[in-house]
């Protein structure tokens, strides 16, 4: 009986302890055959890519940090091995304030972080007031920035604008132009799909028009042509002038942005607003344009990636943003050693990291305004 | 585009139109002289890591600022491309255009410009490279040329060529870094360039002294300030400024002892710093402007060896921009 007992509760169901998967299905050798070495053609493509990092990394690396020079005043402690990021040390001001006004720098930072603010503000406040508040706020940033930097109407000190510069001069440009070209942007995109047969030709002239035309055509244009349809003696500022034309250059690609956002909204909409009596602005406004820039959202911020990376462009007509800065930089006498190559590895790296950044923030913003498919 | 232009038209309004009269008056009212360069050329027109000016044109700016002001450092610098300096000057935006421009006729004729001088006498030159032995541009036949695309150098050395019937073959690149590079690579035998840039390229090459340049200069480049046609008072101002430092020079009036000239100077002496005479007046100008040039900014040659001479990283050679009477075809006309 006993042995029958026992071999009763022997008889119960005791599950084998798993065993661990076979090494070659899971864990780091698993990884390595099901990724890298599938198959032969797979395998030799992997060797490929090893060979090319171990060839080029460790170069890089010893250029970059072990033979780099880190610290010194000018060039003369610099090798040719290493790279020379004195260079950038030294001419980090200049790069990312250009030629500001050396005491007065805390206002190129106050217009950044203002913008910054301005920027968190609209996906952060309440939702009852955000579209209300961080429209006119962003509407008015770029004319306080004007202000701030420029000086003469806040009773600071007057800083041309032919020493503005810099980094941060790309990062204000590109903000300020796509700011203003909302406005514009959203007319011409109304208008071309509006009824009235002048209102449509224009829009869809300008909208053409700056879409058809590269980006330094427009910059030539507004640097060398502009100034010869003033009278004599009549200046409008240099980067007044490049403003005005990276705000339409952007207008004509955001008004399609726009269009697309239009047509996204369900007809229902349209005639929803209509059947309840809303006149043509109230409809617009009220119910259309909220849902326009919540669908839109990833194509503006995709288009302001662009305007940012494009205003590098401004160094053909000698604006000093800061690949001019850096050209600059480069033909000082005393800094001629050849370090073309520091100086541009450091602007591909700010520009990657700022970029990085903004599309991070996009798609941050993308889930947040994404309240369709939210249970 | 229309709206455009509107648009641009009415912040000009906003802005305030305001009509020129001469160039003098107008500056002396801004209270500073605008004054176009380049957006960096070594040893001509560069900033520093302060943002700081310098360079052999900019110290014509300088040079004026003090005649006008008395003061060398009222300017304000406008960097400028190449492609749009003529109509920086033409509309106003610079009072004249020191950004290292070659005196063409074509220039000086069809475009409402006016040369007022020469401050560096410039010209298309080789650089090679020492080991091949090479002391003359004439035994450069069937080399290879590294040039940058797109500047004069390229119909210069064109033309050389076929003129001494010897054939090469040219390698162009886009920048001067890139052609710099190009050389140092072995791409090509000789590098052509203007001569000042040759000597810049070469600080970058890794060994300097194993690049010559050669004697030969096979294309003129004056290189001087621009005024705008039609504005004579303005125009002998900027004219005279660069004369007197060549005459400072000329009469070995330095900065350093500018103050004892004055005093017990030769009658020439005092006649330039305006201790004799009506120079400065008759330009409008108080009568110490040339002592103002000299002063704050230095003669010619104090000038070029800052810049680009021998106590600068460039240490070009004065060759074809001495004196006269030294060697070089720098004549400033008579200060009487």
């Amino acid at each position: 009986m006993m042995s029958n007992n026992s071999n009763t509760a022997s008889r119960q169901f005791v599950p084998t302890p798993a065993q661990p998967a076979p090494n070659m299905s899971a864990g780091f050798v698993a990884w390595v055959r099901d990724n890298l070495f599938s198959s032969i053609s797979n395998s030799i493509i992997t060797l490929i890519v090893i060979a090319f990092f171990v060839s080029v990394i460790p170069g890089i690396i010893d250029w970059a940090f072990i033979s780099a020079t880190w610290s010194g005043a000018d060039q003369s402690a610099c090798n040719k091995e290493g790279a020379c990021w004195v260079f950038i040390n030294a001419w980090s001001q200049q790069l990312f304030y250009g030629s500001y006004t050396d005491g007065e720098l805390w206002r190129v930072n106050l217009c950044l972080i203002l913008l910054a603010l301005t920027v968190i503000s609209s996906f952060t406040l309440p939702k009852s007031f955000r579209l209300k508040l961080s429209i006119p706020l962003f509407l008015v940033l770029p004319f306080i920035c004007i202000a701030i930097l420029d000086g003469r109407l806040l009773g600071l000190e007057y800083v041309d604008t032919d020493y503005w510069g810099g980094f941060s001069l790309n990062i204000l440009m590109a903000a300020a132009a796509i700011i203003i070209s909302f406005p514009f942007s959203f007319l011409w995109a109304l208008g071309r799909r509006s009824q009235m047969p002048l209102a449509r030709s224009i829009s869809v002239i300008l909208i053409e028009f700056f879409r058809g035309i590269p980006v330094l055509a427009l910059f030539f244009m507004g640097s060398v042509m502009l100034p010869m349809f003033f009278s004599e003696g009549t200046n409008v500022d240099k980067l007044i002038r490049v403003w005005l034309v990276l705000i339409f250059f952007m207008s004509g690609y955001m008004a399609e942005v726009f269009r697309g956002g239009f047509q996204a909204v369900p007809k229902g909409q349209y005639e929803a607003a209509d059947s309840v009596g809303l006149s043509y602005w109230q409809k617009t406004l009220l119910i259309i344009l909220p849902q326009v820039i919540k669908v839109s959202m990833p194509n503006i911020l995709a288009t302001f990636v662009m305007l940012f990376k494009n205003t590098v462009f401004l160094l053909i007509i000698g604006i000093p943003e800061i690949v001019q800065t850096l050209q600059t930089a480069l033909s000082n006498s005393n800094w001629l050693g050849g370090w073309a190559i520091e100086g541009y590895v450091f602007v591909f790296l700010i520009f990657w990291v700022c970029c990085f950044g903004m599309s991070l923030l996009a798609s941050k913003i993308e889930r947040d305004l994404d309240t369709d498919k939210r249970d | 585009m229309k709206t455009l232009v509107k648009l641009t038209a009415l912040a000009c309004l906003a802005m305030g139109a305001n009509a020129s009269a001469g160039t003098l008056e107008d500056v002396q009212k801004q209270g500073y002289l605008n004054c176009g360069v380049s957006t960096g050329l070594a040893g001509f027109s560069q900033k520093d890591e302060k943002g700081e000016w310098s360079g052999l044109d900019v110290d014509v700016c300088r040079g004026i600022a003090a005649a006008v002001f008395g003061d060398a450092t009222k300017v304000k610098y406008k960097g400028l491309t190449a492609k749009e300096r003529f109509t920086a000057l033409q509309s106003g935006e610079v009072d004249v255009l020191s950004r290292n421009t070659t005196w063409t006729n074509t220039r000086d004729v069809s475009l409402g410009l006016n040369f007022a001088g020469v401050v560096y006498y410039d010209g298309t030159g080789f650089m090679v490279n020492k080991k091949l032995g090479v002391k003359t541009a004439t035994e450069l036949d069937g080399a290879n040329a590294c040039i940058q695309a797109g500047t004069s150098t390229e119909l210069a050395i064109s033309d050389y060529f076929r003129e001494n019937k010897m054939s090469y073959k040219a390698v162009t690149f886009d920048t001067a870094d890139q052609t710099r590079a190009g050389f140092e690579s072995g791409r090509c035998d000789f590098l052509t360039s203007d001569q000042s840039q040759l000597y810049s390229l070469r600080i970058g090459l890794s060994d300097p002294s194993a690049a010559i340049v050669l004697p030969e200069v096979i294309s003129k480049e004056p290189l001087g300030p621009v005024v705008r046609q039609g504005d004579d008072q303005w125009f002998n101002i900027v004219k005279w400024v660069v004369n007197a430092s060549i005459e400072g020079e000329a009469q070995g009036v330095t900065s350093a002892n500018v103050d004892e000239m004055k005093e017990k100077g030769k009658p020439a002496n005092k006649r330039l710093l305006g201790v004799e005479g009506e120079l400065g007046k008759n330009m409008g100008l108080s009568a110490d402007w040339a002592y103002n040039i000299i002063k704050q900014v230095g003669n010619y040659s104090e000038s070029f060896e800052r810049n680009v001479g021998m106590d600068s990283p460039l240490k070009i050679s004065r060759g074809l921009n001495a004196q006269w009477n030294k060697g070089g075809i720098l004549y400033s006309p008579a200060m009487r």
